[in-house]
């Protein structure tokens, strides 16, 4: 296949997910809505009342709303747009339709992945540009954080987003069902996952949820999912990358064998 | 295989559990014709026809597409093949010219030239930037067609076209088939519907629990094997008696107003004509009884049985 087909089905995916208002507006706001409420009540406290709430912005503040933009709320908008990406044309009915032209499979896949990636890092890195802003805009007097500090954060922040989008990509692909699949991940992100880490008899076998290992490779603050629990940078790479491939394996291996 | 066939599939074979959907299919479609494939609902045409383009596997058999082997060749086979498997399906969020948009974007670049064409040409350039959400069954059934002529298709296959439309939607749709054959294009068009497959095609496959009972032109699988003649005239009785042990005459019976006779072949009715004209018999009426693709229908698949 040509790039310049690969970039029109690119494009064609962006177009479906873009299309999807409802979809879109909840993952904007999971993501820059909730960065500005964050920053913006914030704000409004301290300015209400200095004396009993600090600024807004400051280190601390950001290492907050990279947490949230990661492993929560950002999270959330990694998995919706991941699972409509993954589902969208098994949902419609669409897949037989395209599947008929004779294009390879896979590469119906192929082009899903970083559609979902592109909507996902754009919002999330919006928010993350939004946090920045008010991060140094409302410090006051509050340390704020460095370059390198910061350019770690995004990292992780993008890092975090694209591990749960192309995992429900990989997950959406593999059922073709937008419900299940939505409901599955954010069972496993919001529940599962940390009821998981909390559980000490599992011992180093905890090492292999998702959120233990980004909590490895988070910069500064040790987020509060990993119950202590740490490991080499190294592994933790291991280990999303494990996540990462075995999930688009799968979503793959489904679409070119999927009876349409 | 011959080359001169679009489609071809040789015991083409498809079973989902127990059930024996498809049972060693071979059938040969010409280029360049409507081919109807005719069943009843449940008989294995639409499975015959995902097999045909790669939805699903066969279990055994061989086919081929545009000559080509299929699932082997399949994405050059199907280049240049529109299809629509039981209804055409959309992005209801999209309008009609962005859901080709995304078809043209997986057939290539030069797909997109012929959008503003398929659209015209199934009378949809007018409301293609309404969101298919808002479009009647008929309108996106016509989208469908469109899309399928993104692929400047050789090979049209259309399973379950007119479903849901009315008789003006189902008129327009022969039309279209009639223009698209005209073209050069070849048009295979699955129907349980025998009016539409006997105005529409050219010739046709009948399919009937996985297995093809009969194929061959319209009128030839209309007609069957039995040649029929009803003949009136002013003295049926002495027809009768001269014409009973004729050589070409198999059967013969009195009917109400004169007689009817099965004949070996179709063209002895002016031989017995003559003979009846110089016996001083007047003939007023000879005539060959038309069969309809329907009675041929129903008397090779089993449905006449379940009648009966």
């Amino acid at each position: 296949m040509s790039a310049i087909t690969f970039a029109q089905m690119l494009s064609a995916e962006l177009l479906k997910l873009q299309r999807k208002r409802a979809i879109m507006a909840i993952a904007a706001f999971f993501t820059v809505g909730v960065t500005v409420l964050y920053f913006g009540i914030s704000e409004v406290q301290h300015l209400a009342d200095p004396g009993r709430y600090g600024p807004a912005g400051g280190m601390h503040n950001f290492n907050r709303a990279t947490v949230i933009l990661s492993i929560f709320f950002g999270a959330l908008t990694a998995i919706l747009v991941g699972t409509e990406a993954g589902t969208t044309d098994t949902a419609s009915g669409v897949f037989r339709d395209i599947v008929v032209t004779g294009r390879e499979r896979a590469w119906l896949f192929a082009v899903r992945v970083p559609a979902a990636l592109i909507v996902t890092l754009t919002l999330g890195l919006s928010a993350v540009g939004l946090a920045l802003a008010a991060t140094y805009g409302f410090a006051g007097g509050l340390p704020t954080p460095d370059a390198t500090y910061v350019v770690d954060s995004v990292l992780w922040v993008g890092g975090s987003q694209a591990l749960l989008c192309v995992i429900a990509v990989g997950l959406g692909s593999l059922t073709g069902s937008r419900a299940g699949s939505l409901t599955a991940l954010l069972g496993w992100q919001l529940v599962a996952g940390r009821l998981l880490a909390m559980i000490t008899f599992l011992g180093g076998a905890r090492d292999a949820i998702p959120n233990i290992a980004l909590g490895a490779l988070k910069p500064g603050e040790q987020l509060p999912d990993t119950n202590g629990l740490t490991m080499s940078s190294a592994l933790a790479v291991l280990i999303i990358a494990l996540w990462a491939v075995g999930w688009l394996a799968l979503g793959a291996w489904r679409t070119r064998t999927r009876d349409a | 295989m011959s080359t001169d066939a679009i489609i071809e599939t040789r015991e083409l074979t498809k079973r989902f559990g127990e059930r024996l959907a498809v049972d060693r299919v071979t059938l040969s479609v010409p280029r360049g014709c409507a081919y109807g494939f005719l069943g009843h609902n449940g008989a294995g045409k639409t499975t015959t026809i995902r097999m045909l383009l790669g939805l699903t596997s066969p279990d055994t058999g061989t086919m081929t597409v545009r000559g080509m082997a299929v699932p082997q060749h399949r994405s050059v086979a199907l280049s240049r093949v529109g299809a629509i498997v039981e209804e055409p399906h959309f992005h209801h969020h999209l309008s009609g010219r962005e859901n080709l948009r995304l078809l043209a974007a997986v057939r290539g670049p030069e797909t997109f030239a012929r959008i503003d064409g398929a659209l015209e040409r199934v009378g949809l350039a007018e409301r293609s930037t309404e969101k298919v959400a808002r479009y009647s069954q008929g309108m996106r059934q016509r989208l469908g067609v469109a899309r399928c002529l993104l692929a400047d298709p050789e090979l049209l296959i259309l399973d379950e076209p007119t479903n849901g439309l009315d008789p003006a939607g189902i008129l327009e749709f022969r039309q279209m088939i009639r223009a698209l054959v005209g073209e050069g294009r070849t048009v295979f068009l699955s129907s349980h519907l025998l009016d539409e497959v006997e105005k529409a095609c050219d010739a046709a496959a009948i399919i009937d629990g996985g297995r093809i009972v009969t194929s061959g032109p319209i009128a030839e699988l209309a007609r069957g094997t039995r040649v029929e003649l009803i003949i009136d005239c002013d003295n049926p009785d002495r027809a009768l008696e001269l014409l009973a042990g004729a050589p070409e005459v198999l059967e013969a019976e009195r009917t109400g107003a004169g007689l009817r006779l099965t004949l070996r072949a179709a063209g002895d009715g002016a031989e017995l004509n003559r003979r009846l004209v110089e016996a001083a018999i007047a003939v007023s009426r000879l005539e060959p009884v038309r069969s309809t693709l329907e009675e041929r229908f129903l008397e090779v698949t089993s449905r006449l049985q379940a009648v009966a």
